[in-house]
């Protein structure tokens, strides 16, 4: 526990000098990692989205196949999402190898650890859907080929709220397939007077990212995550908030049951980044607009802003009235 | 403020109107009903009061409702009441009337609490509840008045407001936002409201089927007589009369049922209702044989209510010479003497004993004998079977008269050569009376009380100069009787009759400013107008004089002699002025009346009399033969030939029912009705084929009912409920019985009120009990992760009860966030603990017993060292804290969709 607990702190810190004033942010994109998750994050350009990436993947060493990025640590890609980008594009595709007289494969981009989609609804659906086929079954699929990606692979999604001309946005059902979804918001005064006072350390992240974490401490991380234990009170709220989204009136569409597992390996993730090995109520008030609010569809505005918080808050309150249960 | 929220602002205004002020309106007319009912004082037209007080309440309502100042509309609307009250001042003649007298104050007192009902409806949300509180009190007040309460009673009194309190209730949530005029909403609305009708109606049925009950219970009992009605005694009055029943004399204290709320309307309109109230045959004639008919009183006011600026009825008055009793609802045959009248009349010279017959009509004036001065004796007699149509009851009564007395002194007509020649010998025989150095003092201070100060004074100033210094007291009379007959140079009379006098639907009697705009203005009035003036003058002259209300007698045709007939119109008031000796002599001052010719209204056929009984007894049935018809009766009270006696020694003798007519409540029922041991009023009467005894004087009563045939042939009998129950109530029990009910009264108001006081007070303490319960909770906690709990459910409690609430966060949060950077208390320490405790899988650790035993030391000082000892007492009394905490989170809607 202490060692998980040391480390996850070291790389919560480690990001913290790149991207200041987020520590709650930055939480939840580890969260992400460590539920084998993927993020979206919804901002406006120059919040930050790229560097947390970047800082992310050069702060995880020795990656375990083949690819690496440039300063060792585990491998990181950037594709930047345009309208005319194909599937190819992407996975990669077969080109005739002269010297062999075979076609050979050419891996596209995704073929890497940390994987920073830029702008992903600026693409065609179709290549949406490539990439999220990959998010979500860890692998490629090319011609006959089926190509298993690394058990670690992280997808950092952006997108933008503004300049919505010409965008295909994400259908639900592929909001769906991310863990989270979260936006940045802009820092505090002090903060920002204090990133700007120090942008030239900041902006040349090679130099200044330590490498905190290896490879298989993520993967150990990852397995520590899905053993942290969550009371089965916990759980019975979990279904009960699940099953509200479903019956309220103002949500049109409620979550779904892949949204309430993937709501409780988060929550687990989560526990666990708050050095705790057990899940509180707190983490579910915590998690809730993160982890499910993309997953809904509501009626207005007005229930968007207000209707899953009035849920939350009415189970977390439920449990917190609730006596301590007799261990099961 | 653009122009279409300006008619957004009007339509909720209506709307408000209609769904607020209107029902209020409609309250406010049924409480001002009950409270007229019971104060006569208010008896000025009841659409008239309601007015006032809808006016009030609308502009009120209006004014606040667009946000007007309470200062200074309250300023306004008193500056407006004084310049209206200093102006109206300064007008003379007809219009000060009316706003000068208590009328214009109960109406600006109604206009008040209208505006001050509307003020609070506009501006203060639970408002509703201060006027529903204060209108049931009213209720409550004017209804507890009554002499008859049953519950049944109050509950038809109450159920408007308790009504008018379900809908406000219903309808507060409503009126706190704009009411929307949409689909969606009036549906809402629609709803709220039907089910509100629902309610009423359920609240309606209920009512009704408790009255269908009562009804259908009567109903039995007037079909097969179940004869227990006289049980519950609080229903109806007739056991008052049972008591001192039949025959018997009153004995002692009868019950001061004073029903000061009877209403005397003189009436002013003449045709509207010219109605028949009774018919008399009085056996009061001249020497010669011509009827001389005499004044039939009805009620006496004697004493002058500055305040009402009425004559009143009142209870304690020296020498009260009115008879008290109710003929309507006496049992048949019935008869009551009264010997104290003689003493109370206060007068025996030129008396004489003058009996009548009255026969009452629907429409008579109700609860008490009317007749002439100083009936002192009454039985029930039968209306003939013919008219029982137009009677509904009948009575005899006879009257301590004087000679002096006569109704053909009415209107001081002067031209009748024979009726002055009376008059002038009446006025000689009573100028014997040199004063009234020699009556009571209490007496002569009562009946010559009158008010000092402004107008009273020029009254008595102007009666003063009526009179020489040593007048002698007729000739006091005759010179305010003269007053009014007074002519101007051009030989017409100053005073003249009219009954538009004053502003239209005045009280009947004159306030004393009328009056005095009467004597020194308008000089029209009718005989309220003559009676007060004269009664305020001879008051002033030292004269015992007292307010007579009844009708006047009017013999229109001899055709049957004796008889009267009395019509509404006729209805009368007249002054009576004591002359020692001579008690109380009827004076007339109003003056004919000369531009009306009055149609006379015919005369009716005078009822048949009833055949005269040679027997009634005062029997209780012991066993009935239904076959046979006949019944074996014991007796021990009986009118023999019109003699009562009392035997000493009860008899039983067989009755002979087969030709008789039985009664239950004055109506016809058949034999089956009566029971063994029912209380029973057998009449035999005078018949040829009867063999009727004769009295034999000088032989003991007893020994003459020996010897009444066997069986006797009885031609009607009364029935009066059973013999046994009577007896039970009967006598001092039953005026115990009376007071009990009253203590009863008392004592559920009393009881009522502690066990609210009770209650407010363990409402009060519920936070504090709530707190020591907690406590409680922790120090008998079993293992750990209990106690936590336990602590933990205090603490939350006890922060909130600090000042500090717990809003959306969770219980962690709040403690990082308010309590422990504004308390210090070690509050998220402890939680860490607690949620481990709660949620991990691991066991506890051995320093968790520590940190929470820390804590709970640690949540009480935390707090006062914060709020100090008296304010964290002192929050334990907060009531909308506690509630707040024990308030579930507004739970999100999962059944109505927003718009």
């Amino acid at each position: 526990m202490n060692e998980t607990t040391s480390k996850l702190k070291a790389l919560t810190e480690n990001i913290e000098t790149i991207i200041r004033g987020k520590p709650k942010e930055i939480k939840y994109v580890v969260t992400a990692l460590l539920a084998k998750g993927h993020i979206l994050l919804e901002d406006n350009p120059g919040a930050g989205k790229t560097v947390l990436a970047k800082t992310l993947a050069q702060s995880i060493s020795e990656g375990a196949i083949d690819f690496h990025s440039a300063n060792g640590g585990v491998a990181f890609k950037r594709i930047q999402f345009t309208p005319d980008l194909l599937p190819m594009d992407l996975i990669g595709s077969y080109i005739f190898d002269e010297s062999k007289k075979d076609f050979i494969f050419k891996k596209g981009p995704l073929f890497t650890h940390v994987l920073l989609a830029d702008e992903i609804n600026r693409a065609s659906p179709k290549v949406q859907s490539a990439l999220l086929e990959c998010m979500a079954e860890n692998q490629i699929s090319s011609g006959d080929t089926t190509f298993q990606l690394d058990q670690f692979f992280f997808t950092i999604a952006t997108q933008n709220p503004i300049e919505m001309e010409g965008t295909y946005p994400l259908p639900t059902a592929q909001l769906d397939r991310f863990s989270m979804k979260i936006s940045f918001g802009y820092v505090s005064e002090e903060v920002e007077f204090d990133i700007y006072s120090n942008y030239l350390a900041i902006g040349n992240g090679k130099n200044t990212v330590k490498q905190v974490l290896t490879y298989n401490d993520v993967i150990h991380l990852q397995e520590a995550a899905e053993k942290v234990y969550i009371h089965p009170e916990l759980v019975k709220g979990i279904v009960r908030l699940v099953q509200a989204t479903r019956r309220h009136t103002e949500i049109a569409l409620g979550c779904s049951t892949r949204g309430g597992i993937t709501f409780i390996k988060c929550l687990k993730a989560w526990a666990l980044v708050n050095q705790r090995d057990f899940v509180i109520e707190d983490d579910i008030r915590d998690l809730a607009h993160p982890v499910l609010h993309h997953r809904l569809i509501f009626r207005n505005r007005e229930a968007s802003r207000t209707a899953l918080q009035q849920i939350a808050d009415l189970e977390v309150n439920k449990l917190a009235k609730m006596g301590i249960p007799a261990k099961p | 403020m653009n122009r279409q929220d300006n008619n957004d602002r009007f339509q909720q205004l209506l709307i408000r109107l209609v769904l607020v002020v209107i029902p209020t309106i409609i309250i406010g007319f049924i409480t001002l009903r009950f409270v007229n009912f019971s104060y006569t004082a208010l008896n000025t037209s009841l659409v008239s009061q309601t007015i006032y007080f809808a006016v009030g309440l609308t502009l009120a309502y209006t004014l606040y409702y667009y946000g007007a100042r309470l200062a200074i509309t309250f300023l306004l609307l008193w500056i407006g009441y004084w310049l209206f009250e200093k102006i109206i001042n300064r007008l003379p003649g007809e219009f000060d009337v009316f706003y000068a007298t208590a009328r214009f104050q109960l109406y600006s007192t109604l206009f008040i609490f209208g505006w001050v009902f509307g003020f609070l409806l506009a501006r203060i949300r639970w408002s509703y509840i201060i006027v529903f509180g204060l209108l049931a009190t009213v209720t409550l007040v004017a209804i507890s008045d009554t002499i008859d309460v049953s519950l049944t009673y109050i509950l038809v009194h109450i159920s408007p407001v308790v009504v008018y309190g379900l809908y406000m209730l219903f309808l507060s949530p409503l009126l706190t936002k704009r009411v929307e005029i949409n689909l969606k909403r009036s549906g809402k609305l629609a709803l709220r409201i039907s089910l509100f009708a629902l309610l009423i109606l359920l609240a309606f049925i209920v009512t009704e089927s408790l009255f269908k009950s009562d009804l259908k219970a009567v109903e039995k009992e007037l079909g097969a007589r179940g004869a227990k009605n006289n049980k519950d005694g609080s229903k109806n009055n007739d056991n008052n009369y049972d008591e001192r029943n039949g025959l018997m004399e009153k004995g002692g204290k009868g019950d001061d049922g004073y029903r000061l709320k009877d209403t005397m309307r003189v009436n002013s309109k003449m045709s509207s209702s010219d109605k028949l109230m009774f018919c008399s045959k009085l056996d009061n004639y001249f020497p010669d044989g011509s009827p001389a008919p005499l004044y039939f009183v009805y009620h006496y006011l004697t004493r002058y209510d500055p305040v009402k600026e009425t004559f009143t009825r009142d209870v304690n008055v020296p020498s009260f010479d009115e008879f008290d009793v109710d003929p309507v609802n006496l049992p048949m045959y019935y008869s009551y003497i009264d010997t104290t009248i003689f003493r109370k009349s206060m007068g025996d010279k030129l008396k004489k004993v003058v009996e009548a017959q009255v026969y009452l009509s629907e429409n008579t004036w109700k609860h008490s004998v009317l007749g002439p001065a100083n009936v002192f004796a009454i039985q029930t007699i039968p209306v003939e079977k013919d008219f029982q149509k137009t009677f509904i009851s009948g009575y005899k009564i006879t009257s301590y008269a004087s000679e002096l007395n006569n109704a053909y002194f009415v209107y001081n007509i002067s031209a009748n050569p024979m009726l002055e020649g009376i008059q002038d010998k009446r006025h000689e025989e009573l100028r014997s009376v040199k004063g009234y150095s020699k009556i009571d003092n209490k007496f002569l201070n009562y009946y010559t009380t009158l008010p000092t100060g402004g107008i009273y004074d020029s009254i008595s100033k102007l009666a003063f100069s009526l009179v020489g210094k040593d007048a002698r007291p007729v000739d006091k009379v005759i010179a305010v009787r003269d007053f009014f007959l007074k002519r101007n140079e051009n030989g017409k009379r100053i005073f003249r009759y009219s009954l538009k006098a004053g502003a239209v639907d005045d009280p009947n009697i004159p306030s004393s400013k009328m009056l005095y705009n009467f004597l020194f203005k308008t000089h029209t009035g009718y005989c309220t107008y003559y009676a007060g003036a004269s009664l305020f003058m001879l008051r002033a002259l030292g004269v015992p004089t007292r307010f007579t209300t009844g009708f006047a007698a009017i013999n229109r045709s001899d055709k049957n002699k004796g008889w009267y007939w009395f019509y509404a119109s006729q209805a009368h008031a007249w002054t009576q002025v004591y002359f020692p000796g001579y008690g109380w002599l009827d004076f007339d001052m109003t003056i004919g009346n000369e531009d009306q010719q009055n149609a006379p209204k015919p005369d009716g056929t005078p009822p048949l009399p009833p055949p005269e009984p040679w027997l009634v007894l005062n029997a209780k049935a012991e066993s009935v033969n239904e076959k046979t018809k006949s019944l074996n009766a014991s007796f021990s009270s009986l009118i023999f030939l019109n003699n009562t006696y009392a035997l000493n020694k009860s008899f039983t003798r067989p009755i002979d029912a087969s030709l008789c007519r039985i009664l239950y409540n004055k109506k016809d029922t058949t034999f089956a009705a009566i029971h063994p041991g029912d209380s029973l009023i057998i009449v035999s009467y005078k018949d040829e084929a009867k063999k009727i005894p004769k009295p034999r004087p000088g032989v003991s009563i007893e020994q003459q009912v020996q010897d009444f045939p066997s069986p006797i042939i009885a031609d009607e009998i009364h029935i009066r409920g059973k013999e046994k129950e009577k007896k039970k109530e009967s006598g001092t029990k039953k005026g115990a019985n009376v007071a009990e009910k009253k203590i009863t009264w008392q004592e559920i108001a009393l009881l009522a009120a502690k066990g609210i006081g009770a209650l407010l007070i363990i409402i009060l303490l519920l936070p504090l009990l709530y707190l020591i319960y907690r406590l409680l909770r922790i120090s008998f906690a079993g293992n750990l992760s209990a106690k936590a709990d336990q602590v933990y459910q205090a603490a939350l409690y006890r922060f909130h009860m600090a000042g500090f609430e717990r809003e959306n966060e969770t219980p962690l949060s709040y403690a990082q966030t308010k309590i422990d950077p504004a308390l210090k208390a070690g509050f998220e320490e402890f939680m860490h603990v607690y949620l481990r405790l709660k949620y991990s899988a691991g066991t506890h650790q051995p320093e968790d017993a520590a940190v929470i035993n820390r804590f709970a030391k640690n949540i009480g000082s935390s707090i006062r060292v914060k709020n100090g000892i008296f304010k964290s007492a002192a929050g334990y009394f907060n009531m909308a804290l506690a509630l707040r905490y024990f308030q579930t989170p507004t739970s999100t809607d999962y059944s109505t969709p927003s718009l």
